[in-house]
């Protein structure tokens, strides 16, 4: 005859069996899943580094300075062009922000508020 | 009987009485209580011992399932994300822009004991590969050795095409190369790899070992600025094509850290082509060439005089006759033909004035202030192609070495030695070795005193001076405050001095009032044009180039323009020592 607590510890041990056994099938498969995202960064960082390489290349300054003289109308900057910040008043920025534009007046604000702590 | 019987019965259930079943016969209870205590006792040791195996066992099944598992997993895959696995740092510059990084590609070898068909084989690769002949492919082909490099790097394209070939025997290899996206520009300063990865040249070589170490993932920082490069680059180039120059040298330093912000070389390689040891385009003439750079040396004459008291602003040296000592000859190519404040000397670069003045300096001090300076010995830098500078020994450092030495003949340096000179004359006095590697902001570099602060406080007013109203006329950039000094020197050959042959020099200093930056550019074999009137001067080639140079970098560099006009600036940089009547614009 079989006693009762002989029974719940074959209970406990086939309910500990499969339980074991869905165990090691999920870590399986998380383990696939972890190999496989890892590959995957992996290939993305290789990717990533490549496409640096690449992007670098395309920004040589030789190949920008050519690009801009073909496509832009625009100058190397002369020194009567730079201004200090504190001296845009001798400009005839603020009487034109003065006038009424918003966007001048706002950038003139950024400008000036950045300089003057 | 029946009793007995009965009595040994019930004794002998008392005895073995079953697991866990209690007996209340009083009549065996003395009796049998010991023996059952004894077997509970020794049925429970051994319970709890298996028990306990049980549990190990129990625990390692849970663990191999769960965690070895993991191990295998992860062992298979090779790597981590995250951990880029190259043998070699990437080097960028000051502003993080990649100079050379390594890229994954693929090699082809075989095993020479698994193909079938060489020349079969050999046909199919040469149609994939037709840089190289049959014959060559056979020949690597058969044999019975087990690993033979056919190709390495091979494009994707190839390696799809030879994957598709199907042939035995032949295996790919993941390799890495190194690569320089920006070609030419900074070839001389990065040097380049072997196939093996090790650095063979240039930074590659003199940082190799942190390149190559094994925290990979944080990349080297050099002091270059890859906008200023191009820049000094470009205007370079430019004059050499506009003087039909053989080369040409560029340097740009700060002259507070010592970081050395561009380095140019020309002619330039293709660091990503192949590249042979001989070929004469890899010779670096900044840090390696040492030539004698002419009358730039005159301001560490006028430095050296200075600095040790032997002349003031407002005495001179009278430049009317040539010096005639043994069988030489030393005159003046911009000749004044009179008296010179030592101002004037300066900035009419007369070589009169300033052999005289080296003359009252002496010989042993000339030679010391020099050394004192850096000019004598070759600069420690992080690449191994360093120059030795020449000059006479101590026992031959006569009278004639030190007039000639005065004015840049007699001693030879690398353009790096003269950038680093006269940014110690100008920086405040102090000698700072030139570093390619990026200093950390705000922490001042370390630096010797080997110069006086007025001194370098004059050296920058007379540098100025030749830019207003001397040689260097055409160096202004306006806004910029530059200063400098021309030279042009004829190169030395086996069979003397050859007139037509000049290295044209001019170093200068921006903004003069608080140098930050020196800029150098030297001309090899400049030939005069129309636009110079035949002239191959420096002040006609080098000097309008850093004009240039500085009106484009000043921006980058931070350098805000001022008005040079302005009272105060020239107050700042006032020269009053000079003759009365002399006319200051005379070139």
């Amino acid at each position: 005859m079989i006693r009762p607590g002989v029974l719940v510890w074959i209970g406990a041990i086939v309910l500990m069996a499969i339980t074991l056994f869905f165990i090691t099938y999920e870590v399986q498969s998380v383990e696939k899943e972890v190999a496989a995202l890892n590959r995957e960064a992996i290939a993305q960082e290789e990717a990533i580094h490549v496409l640096r390489a690449e992007w670098s290349y395309l920004n040589r300054p030789e190949r920008l300075s050519s690009l801009a003289e073909r496509h832009l109308a625009l100058q190397s900057v002369a020194p009567g062009q730079l201004i200090a910040a504190q001296h845009l008043d001798s400009l005839p920025v603020p009487k034109l922000a003065a006038q009424g534009d918003e966007r001048l007046q706002d950038l003139l604000k950024r400008v000036v508020g950045e300089t003057e702590p | 009987m029946t009793d007995l019987a009965t009595e040994n019965w019930k004794d002998s259930l008392m005895v073995e009485p079953p697991l866990g079943v209690e007996s209340n016969q009083p009549l065996s209870e003395s009796r049998a209580k010991r023996p059952i205590e004894i077997a509970r006792t020794r049925l429970l040791v051994a319970g709890t011992i298996f028990a306990l195996c049980f549990a190990v066992l129990g625990v390692r099944i849970v663990d191999l399932a769960v965690n070895d598992e993991a191990e295998i997993a992860r062992s298979t895959t090779g790597r981590e994300a995250g951990t880029l696995g190259l043998a070699r740092a990437d080097v960028v510059d000051r502003n993080g822009m990649l100079l050379a990084t390594n890229l994954p590609t693929v090699s082809l070898y075989v095993d020479q004991t698994k193909v079938i068909d060489p020349e079969d084989a050999a046909d199919k690769l040469h149609a994939v590969l037709p840089e190289y002949s049959r014959d060559t492919l056979i020949k690597r082909i058969a044999g019975d050795a087990r690993y033979v490099w056919i190709k390495r790097s091979l494009t994707p394209e190839q390696e799809y095409q030879i994957n598709r070939l199907g042939l035995p025997g032949f295996s790919f290899e993941r390799e890495e190369r190194r690569v320089y996206p920006q070609g030419p520009l900074f070839a001389h300063v990065l040097g380049y790899t072997g196939i093996d990865n090790r650095g063979l040249s240039g930074v590659e070589r003199g940082l190799d070992r942190s390149l190559a170490a094994s925290d990979r993932k944080t990349p080297v920082m050099l002091s270059l600025d890859l906008r200023v490069q191009h820049i000094l680059a470009e205007e370079l180039s430019r004059a050499i094509v506009d003087f039909k120059g053989v080369g040409g040298a560029g340097v740009v330093l700060d002259v507070d850290s010592g970081e050395i912000i561009a380095m140019v070389s020309l002619p330039s390689f293709d660091p990503n082509g192949k590249k042979q040891q001989d070929d004469p385009n890899q010779f670096n003439r900044v840090t390696k060439g040492v030539y004698e750079l002419g009358s730039t040396f005159k301001a560490f004459t006028l430095a050296m005089a200075l600095d040790y008291g032997v002349v003031d602003l407002d005495d001179g040296y009278d430049a009317s006759m040539p010096i005639r000592i043994a069988r030489f000859t030393i005159n003046d190519d911009h000749p004044e033909n009179r008296w010179l404040s030592v101002p004037e000397i300066f900035m009419h670069s007369s070589n009169i004035g300033a052999a005289k003045m080296a003359l009252d300096v002496g010989a042993t001090r000339q030679r010391a202030f020099l050394k004192k300076i850096g000019l004598l010995d070759s600069i420690k830098l992080e690449m191994p192609e360093v120059g030795q500078p020449q000059s006479p020994t101590a026992k031959e450092w006569r009278d004639i070495s030190t007039m000639t030495i005065a004015f840049g003949h007699g001693v030879a340096v690398t353009p790096l030695h003269l950038a680093s000179g006269i940014a110690t004359l100008v920086n405040g006095g102090f000698l700072r070795e030139p570093t390619l590697l990026k200093r950390p902001a705000g922490v001042p570099a370390p630096g010797t005193r080997v110069l006086k602060a007025e001194t370098s406080e004059i050296m920058r007013r007379l540098l100025r001076l030749v830019v207003t109203d001397g040689t260097g006329k055409k160096a202004s950039a306006p806004g910029y405050l530059v200063g400098g000094k021309t030279g042009t020197a004829e190169k030395s050959s086996a069979t003397g001095y050859r007139k037509k042959s000049l290295i044209s020099t001019f170093v200068g200093a921006f903004p003069m009032n608080r140098p930050r930056y020196v800029v150098l550019a030297m001309i090899d074999e400049p030939k005069g044009n129309e636009a110079t009137h035949g002239f191959a001067t420096a002040g006609w080639t080098a000097a309008p180039l850093v004009s240039r140079v500085v009106t484009r970098t000043a921006p980058l560099l931070g350098v805000g323009p001022l008005d040079e006009d302005a009272a105060p600036v020239r107050h700042e940089m006032m020269v009053n020592e000079l003759s009365s009547g002399a006319k200051l614009a005379s070139f």
